[in-house]
């Protein structure tokens, strides 16, 4: 005590040295039980050789779930879950409401994610989850629940992708981005929209009314007119700023590397752990290391998102399905 | 021997007296290990967390001016906030606060410090509010254990403010570094110790993510008088002081005897106009200043900026009528 008071007498200021912080080496020791989770049913997955998201075990047989707009255009995936590597890795079913993505690889006898009972947690609760990794070793993160279970609306809303222009001949469309839900459903430039959700479209504000209150995930059916033929398609919608791009905030700028996809989530639940857009796609575990959530978005400087363990079991379940049924049909098609 | 071992002690006394933490009655135990010695430890610094953060969520205000918005905290019933000099502006400024519970009360700025970053704010509307208590006996340490609120971004009723906590890991006399992150919004929100007592304001953010100042609750205790009489403290940064000669009231006069100034022209639009000042009154006082002639007016004027908030007495009809109006830009 003495050597501190003269400390800051001489210097005018005292310091806390980077172990005793919050997030320093001495708190990462008290974390043994969470970072053994970490080591036994966290993924960590490149690119690579890139680090590029984490991931959690959720079938002994290698399947493994992580956050889709972080790994879905990656190459060369592989998986590093406890000591082993494993490759090739494939994407093998995505849920785009909740920007999760279920991968396969080749494994046998996996520890799958040990759960919790329910993510009924208050705020102020301790959670961990994935920091950095080395060879050996995971490194936890240390943070609280920070505020309120709920949704988070998708920035600018949730959008079919097309730009329409008001013509004499009707509603025609303009740009389509590639990454669009419409791209994907086959619209493109210069189609004519007749029908949206089953309604009559003959103005912008039409379309505007359509639109309103739609959900991240959302099929939406469009009817379109093509060299004189009538296609009618479905569109999943994606939010406004993940399709055409947003200008950054200033608190944009003050966050470092946030997720590309921050926002459109049915519920989370949202804490203060200090990680980056690498962080994410692992457990949120608490001090017993059990899993009570999905670390799925760092949303910026101060708030990172987390899917709940109810949502998260339905996510699971119904990838998993989804997952079951592609290979049955690959099966079945005809070579 | 004896006299030596009685001289340690009084030594002891004496450092024990400035700085010893253990005079503090409601200290967290944890707060005097280096390091949580193990789960238990940090389970009762989440107990503590969870039993004082609602009293404190009830007090954080979002504050709400021109394009902006920011943070603060009630400190007192009848709703005196405290802020960052860089959120409240400058004095005598129009703020909308938000409570927690989402009802709006206007409030206006009283004075502040732009050289440390601290301010005050009043609320208008008729209290008691939620408050909290204030370390005023400065006892938080390097290395104890904190949580910070503020209405991050803006005010989010579904979120509620967001609750980060860290340990103070710097402590300077005039800031306190914290490793409880803060982002834009968060300026002038409160930083809390585990007993709930408020230490400090939040004022800015460096590179890392490590690095969040706040300003300390003994800067605002030494300043309280002149904060809580509206004055301007210092010459920067984190407010411009007004500058003088700017401000603009709009109004024609002469000097029609008897001691009097008569109002003889209204400009269109201006300050005057809107709050009502006709042609033919008299103006009598401003500030509370009686004004004998059209010059002492205008000298008194002239030291004016814009956006100040003057109140003039008003001689219409043989009666008096005081109108309290904010000056444009010249």
């Amino acid at each position: 005590m003495l050597t501190v008071c003269m400390s800051s007498f001489t210097q005018g200021y005292e310091t806390l040295e980077s172990e005793y912080r919050s997030n320093g080496s001495l708190m990462h020791g008290l974390l043994e039980r969470p970072k053994q989770s970490l080591f036994e049913f966290s993924a960590v997955i490149y690119s690579g050789r890139e680090e590029i998201a984490y991931g959690i075990v959720v079938e002994e047989t290698g399947y493994v779930i992580s956050k889709a707009s972080e790994v879905i255009e990656a190459d060369d995936l592989k998986m590093r879950i406890g000591a082993t590597q494993y490759e090739p890795v494939q994407i093998v079913a995505t849920d785009s409401a909740w920007d999760v993505c279920l991968l396969k690889t080749k494994a046998t006898g996996l520890k799958v994610a040990h759960f919790a009972d329910d993510s009924q947690v208050d705020q102020g609760t301790w959670v961990v989850t994935n920091g950095a990794t080395t060879r050996r070793e995971r490194w936890p993160q240390l943070g609280i629940i920070s505020a309120n279970a709920r949704e988070i609306r998708a920035e600018g809303g949730a959008v079919l992708g097309i730009e329409i222009n008001e013509g004499k001949s009707g509603l025609e469309i303009g740009e389509v981005p590639e990454k669009s839900g419409a791209y994907r459903a086959g619209l493109r430039k210069g189609d004519k929209i007749i029908k949206i959700a089953d309604k009559k479209i003959s103005k912008r504000d039409d379309v505007a009314d359509i639109m309103k209150d739609r959900r991240v995930g959302e099929k939406i059916s469009v009817v379109y007119l093509r060299n004189g033929k009538q296609v009618r398609v479905e569109v999943e919608l994606m939010g406004r700023a993940d399709t055409f791009g947003a200008q950054q905030s200033r608190n944009d700028t003050m966050s470092g590397d946030y997720s590309k996809r921050r926002s459109g989530f049915p519920r989370v639940l949202q804490h203060d752990v200090q990680g980056n857009r690498v962080t994410v796609g692992g457990p949120l575990l608490d001090l017993e290391g059990r899993c009570i959530g999905m670390n799925i978005a760092r949303a910026n400087r101060a708030e990172s998102f987390a899917i709940p363990l109810e949502e998260l079991r339905d996510v699971i379940s119904r990838l998993l399905t989804q997952a079951m049924q592609n290979k049955a049909d690959a099966t079945d098609a005809p070579r | 021997m004896k006299t030596r071992a009685l001289v340690f002690f009084l030594g002891l006394l004496s450092v024990a007296f400035a700085q010893d933490p253990q005079r503090d009655p409601k200290r967290l135990p944890v707060n005097d290990k280096k390091v949580p010695a193990g789960v238990e430890d940090m389970l009762a610094i989440e107990a503590a967390l969870k039993s004082v953060l609602p009293p404190a969520r009830n007090a954080t205000v979002c504050l709400e001016l021109g394009q902006g918005s920011g943070s603060g905290v009630i400190i007192s019933a009848d709703g005196l906030i405290l802020t960052a000099a860089h959120v409240s502006g400058g004095v005598a400024k129009d703020i909308t606060a938000i409570l927690a519970d989402g009802r709006k009360v206007k409030c206006e700025s009283l004075g502040l410090n732009s050289e440390t970053d601290s301010a005050m704010v009043k609320i208008l509307d008729k209290g008691p509010f939620p408050f909290v208590e204030l370390d005023k006996s400065d006892f938080t340490r390097l290395g104890d254990w904190v949580f910070s609120l503020g209405h991050s971004g803006g005010y989010d009723k579904d979120r509620g403010a967001g609750v980060r906590l860290g340990r103070l890991v710097k402590v300077a006399d005039s800031t306190l570094q914290s490793d409880c992150t803060l982002i834009g919004g968060d300026s002038g929100g409160p930083l809390f110790d585990l007993a709930g007592r408020l230490i400090g304001i939040h004022s800015r953010v460096g590179q890392r993510l490590g690095e969040n100042m706040h300003v300390p609750i003994r800067e605002f205790v030494r300043h309280w008088d002149d904060l809580a009489a509206g004055k301007f403290i210092g010459e920067g940064p984190f407010a411009e002081k007004p500058k003088k000669g700017t401000g603009f009231l709009g109004i024609g006069t002469e000097d029609s005897g008897e001691g009097k100034i008569r109002v003889t022209k209204i400009g269109r639009e201006s300050p005057a106009e809107n709050a009502g000042i006709k042609v033919g009154d008299f103006i009598v006082a401003i500030d509370g200043k009686k004004l004998k002639d059209k010059e002492a007016m205008q000298k008194y004027l002239k030291d004016k900026a814009a956006d100040e908030k003057i109140t003039i007495l008003l001689l219409r009809e043989g009666k008096d009528k005081e109108i309290i109006l904010r000056l444009g830009a010249r």
